[in-house]
Order: C-alpha cells, then sequence, then structure tokens
C-alpha cells in the first residue's frame, strides 16, 4: 500500500536540503527512529522516548494536567493579541474594552478565549490537584513536585485576580477593592503588603499598572517557569505514579527486593529512580506516536471547547467603574466567592487564618503523609481516612462558593436563587 | 603540580577567601532585594489630598447629612455644630450608603448607628470621626488622618 500524499510530500520535502537543516531526525519509521525523533527534537526531547502503558491509560490522569498547560499557552497567545489594542489608564482601560468588543475585528473572540480559559484554568488546576490527592501521587520521590503545584495554584488564581482588575469596570473595581482590603487583615505585615499592592490608599492608577505589570509579565513569567520545573520534575521523578513502583533503589537494594528480570546500569543505580527502573520492558511503548498523537489530540479538543465557549458566551463587562456607588451586593471573582462567604462572618478568621492553614496543610501534606500505601490507585481503601479528609474540605469550599455565588443577593443577604430577588432598598 | 591548572580540592587556602566570598554575596543579594522592595514603596502619592476644603458652613443646611462623592465621607451639621464621618466601611472597603438609622454597607452588610458605632454585621471598627476645622476664608477643612471623637466638633 502506498502511503498517503501529504506523508510523500513530506518525505520529500525532509529530503531536502532545507527540510534536512530544520529536522535532524525525520519522520520515524522504525522503533530506533521512533526514540531518536524523540530525543533530538528540542520540543520533543523534554519528554521520555518511551512511555509506560499505564501512563497512556486516560482514566489514570484524565488529562487534567495536560489540559491546565494548554489553557494556560492558550491564556498566553490570547493575552498577547489583547495586549496590543489594552491600554493600562484608568482613562483609557475601559474604553480599550470597549474597542475590542466592538470595533477591532475578531476582538471579541480574543476577549472571551482569554476569559472563559482563564476561568476553566483555575477549574482544571483545582481538579488536576484533586486527582493527584486522590491517587496518592504526592508521595516519595514527588513530595516537592506537590510542592510546586501548590505554588502554581496559588499563582494560578493570582494570575486570575490580578486580570480581573484590568477592564476597570464597577466589577473590577469593586472585587479588587474587597480582595485587597482582606489582606489588610493579615497581622502587622497586613495594611503595608496592601498599601503595596496598590501604591496607594485606594484602588486607581497606581493599582491598575501594578496589576497590569504583575499580570502580563511577572506573574506569567514565574508561573511559566515553574510549570516547566513541574514538567520536568515529573520525567525526573520516574515518570507518573504507579502502583506497581518501587520506592527508593537504595531502600530496594538493600532490602533484597530488586526486580530479577533486568540489569541495572550503572547510571540507573547511582541516580536512584529513574524513568526505567523497575519497568519491564514489555509495558512500554514509543512515546512516538502513541503520546504525542494522544496529546495533540487533547490539545485540539481543548482549544475546540473554548472556542465554542467564546463564540456562544460572551465575557461580562459592566458600567465603568465608579469608586462612590458599590454595586449591591458587590462580588469578588466567583471563585474567591466562598472566602467572601467566610469573610463575611469575620474577615480575620475567614479572611487570613482559614486561607492559611489550608495553604500550610497543603504545603505540608507530602512531608506528614509518609505510608506508601496506595499510591498510583484512585480512591485506594488504605488512604480512606486521608480521602475523607480531604473531601470533606472539598465539600466545604464548595458549599461556601455555592452559598456566595448563588445565595446571596443584596446587602449580602440570603436569598433563594429560584425566588423573584428582593428589591433593593438604600437609604436616601 | 602546576598551580596554574586547578584541581578539583578546594584548595585549603582558599576556604577563608571562600567565605568572604559567601558573605559578601549574600550580603550584596539583601541589599539589592530592600532596595528592590524600597523602590516599589510610592514616595508622591497621586491621590487626592486627606486634607481638604469642604466649602463654606452655609453650604450645609441645619440638621443635614451630607454625602461627600470624591471624598468619601458624610458631613454633619446640627445647629451652629459641624462634624466629619468616614463612609468608608471599616470591614472591606465599600461606601456605606445613610439609611434612616444610621448607615448601612451594601457589600455584606455591616450596620452602623448615628454615631458610627457597629450594631449589626462583620465590620470590626465604629465608622472613624475626622478633624474638621476653619480656614482663614471661612471654610470647612476635613483632615482625614487625623481621628478624632465621636463628641468633638467645630462650632462656628
Ligand atoms: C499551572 C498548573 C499546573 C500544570 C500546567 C500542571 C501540569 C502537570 C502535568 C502535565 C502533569 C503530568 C500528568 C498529568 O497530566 O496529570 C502533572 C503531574 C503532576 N502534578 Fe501538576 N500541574 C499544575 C498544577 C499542579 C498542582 C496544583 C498540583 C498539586 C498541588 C500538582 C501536582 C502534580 C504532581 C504531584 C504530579 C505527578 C503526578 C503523578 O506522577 O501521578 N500540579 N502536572
Ligand atoms: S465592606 Fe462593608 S460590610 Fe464588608
Amino acid at each position: 500500500m502506498k502511503p498517503p500524499l501529504v506523508k510523500r510530500l513530506w518525505k520529500s520535502f525532509e529530503r531536502t536540503r532545507v527540510g534536512r537543516s530544520i529536522f535532524r531526525v525525520g519522520l520515524p519509521e522504525s522503533r530506533l527512529e521512533r526514540s531518536r525523533a524523540m530525543i533530538s527534537s528540542f520540543l520533543l526531547h523534554v519528554q521520555p522516548a518511551k512511555v509506560s502503558r499505564r501512563s497512556l491509560r486516560p482514566g489514570y490522569t484524565l488529562g487534567l494536567g495536560l489540559i491546565s498547560l494548554y489553557l494556560f499557552l492558550i491564556l498566553i497567545a490570547t493575552g498577547v493579541l489583547l495586549m496590543f489594542y489594552y491600554v493600562p489608564s484608568t482613562d483609557q482601560a475601559y474604553n480599550s474594552m470597549k474597542d475590542l468588543q466592538f470595533v477591532v475585528s475578531a476582538g471579541l473572540l480574543i476577549r472571551n478565549m482569554h476569559r472563559w480559559a482563564a476561568h476553566l484554568m483555575v477549574v482544571f488546576v483545582l481538579l488536576h490537584l484533586c486527582r493527584v490527592f486522590y491517587t496518592g501521587a504526592y508521595k516519595r520521590p514527588r513530595e516537592f513536585n506537590w510542592v510546586l503545584g501548590v505554588g502554581l495554584f496559588l499563582l494560578t488564581l493570582a494570575l486570575s485576580f490580578t486580570g480581573y482588575l484590568l477592564p476597570w469596570d464597577q466589577l473590577a473595581y469593586w472585587a479588587i477593592t474587597v480582595g485587597t482590603s482582606i489582606a489588610g487583615y493579615a497581622p502587622l505585615v497586613g495594611q503595608k503588603l496592601r498599601f503595596l499592592l496598590l501604591g496607594g490608599h485606594t484602588v486607581g492608577q497606581e493599582a491598575l499598572i501594578r496589576f497590569y505589570a504583575l499580570h502580563i509579565i511577572v506573574l506569567p513569567g514565574v508561573a511559566g517557569l515553574m510549570i516547566a520545573v513541574h514538567l520536568w520534575r515529573v520525567r525526573k521523578d520516574g515518570g507518573l505514579s504507579r502502583p506497581d513502583e518501587p520506592g527508593d533503589l537504595v531502600e530496594q537494594v538493600e532490602s533484597g527486593q530488586l526486580p530479577a528480570n533486568k540489569t541495572y546500569g550503572l547510571m540507573e543505580l547511582a541516580r536512584g529512580t529513574t524513568p526505567q527502573v523497575g519497568k519491564d520492558p514489555e509495558e512500554e511503548v514509543s512515546a512516538w506516536p502513541h503520546l504525542v498523537f494522544r496529546e495533540l489530540l487533547l490539545f485540539l479538543l481543548v482549544v475546540a471547547v473554548v472556542l465554542f465557549l467564546a463564540i456562544f458566551w460572551n465575557a461580562p463587562l459592566e458600567e465603568f467603574a465608579n469608586p462612590v456607588h458599590p454595586p449591591n451586593p458587590a462580588k469578588a471573582p466567583w471563585y474567591f466567592l466562598g472566602l467572601q462567604e467566610l469573610v463575611s462572618h469575620s474577615a480575620f478568621w475567614g479572611g487570613v487564618v482559614v486561607p492559611g492553614l489550608l495553604v500550610t496543610a497543603l504545603l505540608l501534606l507530602p512531608y506528614l503523609d509518609r505510608k506508601r500505601a496506595g499510591i498510583g490507585r484512585w480512591f485506594a481503601r488504605e488512604r480512606a481516612v486521608a480521602n475523607t479528609i480531604f473531601t470533606l474540605c472539598l465539600v466545604a469550599a464548595v458549599v461556601f462558593t455555592v452559598i456566595g455565588t448563588f445565595f446571596r443577593g443584596p446587602n449580602w443577604g440570603w436569598v433563594e436563587p429560584w425566588k423573584q430577588p428582593p428589591a433593593v432598598t438604600e437609604g436616601p | 603540580m602546576n598551580s596554574s591548572i586547578p584541581s578539583n580540592e578546594i584548595p585549603r587556602r582558599g576556604f577563608f577567601q571562600l567565605t568572604l566570598g559567601w558573605i559578601a554575596a549574600t550580603l550584596a543579594s539583601a541589599a539589592s532585594a530592600m532596595a528592590a522592595v524600597r523602590f516599589l514603596v510610592p514616595n508622591v502619592l497621586y491621590e487626592p489630598s486627606q486634607r481638604f476644603k469642604a466649602g463654606k458652613p452655609e453650604d450645609y443646611a441645619d440638621g443635614s447629612v451630607t454625602f461627600l462623592e470624591d471624598e468619601r465621607v458624610f458631613i454633619i451639621r446640627k445647629g451652629n455644630a459641624f462634624r466629619c464621618l468616614s463612609a468608608v466601611c471599616t470591614h472591606l472597603g465599600c461606601t456605606v450608603n445613610r439609611i434612616k438609622t444610621g448607615y448601612h454597607c451594601p457589600c455584606h452588610g455591616s450596620l452602623f448607628n448615628n454615631q458610627g458605632k457597629v450594631i449589626g454585621g462583620p465590620a470590626p471598627r465604629p465608622l472613624p470621626w475626622f478633624l474638621v476645622t476653619l480656614s482663614k476664608d471661612q471654610r470647612l477643612v476635613v483632615d482625614k488622618s487625623r481621628v478624632v471623637n465621636g463628641d468633638k466638633y467645630l462650632v462656628v
């Protein structure tokens, strides 16, 4: 059978002088070439040449980490485009949003994509965190990658929060006023921190330019770097977590547990856990095409979903920011509404103590929970206690967020969303 | 051994220099970090001044409570006594609204009485009163950086 036309054309391009100068290895045919293709291409060498069959099972990771990565990439691409029109000044910011919506070709679409991808990223990073927890994938040797992950989760929130101010509409202005005031409650440094963040006492031009600088360069730069290290660690920590995974090699040598069906190179022994250790060669397949094509497919799917949302739903833009009249109720972005609900009861306990304890617990988790049982399986029975505690916290967070989002009306009073909202009564 | 070719050992004599080097590097990094933080603290604020003129006393009717939008304060006149109350909710900084019994914050529902005291909601502190004085040209002057007791007022 003749190979398809596209492939033949590609092959003949590869054989030209230019083609050979660009691609160090052509479209691979044999097993050896497949490995070489992975190792010698800049974009592909980040990944292993061989992957375990287990890691390819979509049911294990649900692709959640990859989806987070793709959303990040979409955000960079659309964000750079938005920068060509957006002006970070209190006079012009709102107008540039209007321009993007009504004047610039495809401006509305790009803005919508950026907004929906940002919301989705918060959701998917959180889901990825849950996946890693429920599969016990944060244990040795992946403790530090979990810590990096917690950092990435916080960075994702910070990116969303700083971006929220930029349209300079009512929603933006009051969400940031409320949000930064929460920071002001931190003991000792709170007020100073708030002043530093806003570059003044109230949300104004200084705050806008600071949030802009953080949003377009500082936070994406740090996040990009951390994502790179995160992915590198996934590989260096021995690929994805698996139940049959050997612990520390040294530990194994000592207890005489080394599987006998493999010869170990000195390198493998010296470096501790490497992707190859303990893996039966039969359990592995070439990353090209099995991994690479799956990744590409998932990427297309994510782009398609974001496009779909952006075509059918518009990102909100309220009236121009008015420092005198807070909307009633003034609400933070949805992912902070659980926090706002807590803050409505007590700013210090809800806004500082609870989130502080939660983040500390997440950071310390892999160093406190060191039992080896139940790694690499969803909801392992051996981890019932940990899973129950985690689920309770998660449910509490969701309940508070739902209350803050749907059950709070004017004056932060209780409303039932299925009933007609009460008329707003304000003073003279 | 030829001394111009470095060996892999950390030479003993170099240890002292090495320690000095580390100390210098640490100090330099700390100083740079401090400079960077200090750089980010603004020296000049383009915000409206904390001290501002609020017009002539006659501009306010007897018994009135007037909201000044730009300054986010209430000017309260009773007879010939003038006082100034902050309109910034002490909870998370929303602007409070005047209601019959006092003030009400739309953001998380804090309630304040006419004295600015918290009577409901999550606000931790009462609304502060600001110092009101009279300028030479007979204008009210409010200084938002000077908080005073609620029973202190300016008699004109
Ligand atoms: C910007 C956010 C993030 C991105 C782009 C990202 C990306 C990824 C990717 C692509 C993987 C490979 C496996 C998979 O797809 O699930 C992975 C694995 C992992 N991630 Fe993340 N991640 C992010 C945030 C987080 C967070 C919030 C945590 C936890 C606090 C975390 C902890 C981990 C751990 C421990 C692994 C190894 C899992 C295993 O070996 O089974 N990551 N990450
Ligand atoms: S800001 Fe006034 S009650 Fe929260």
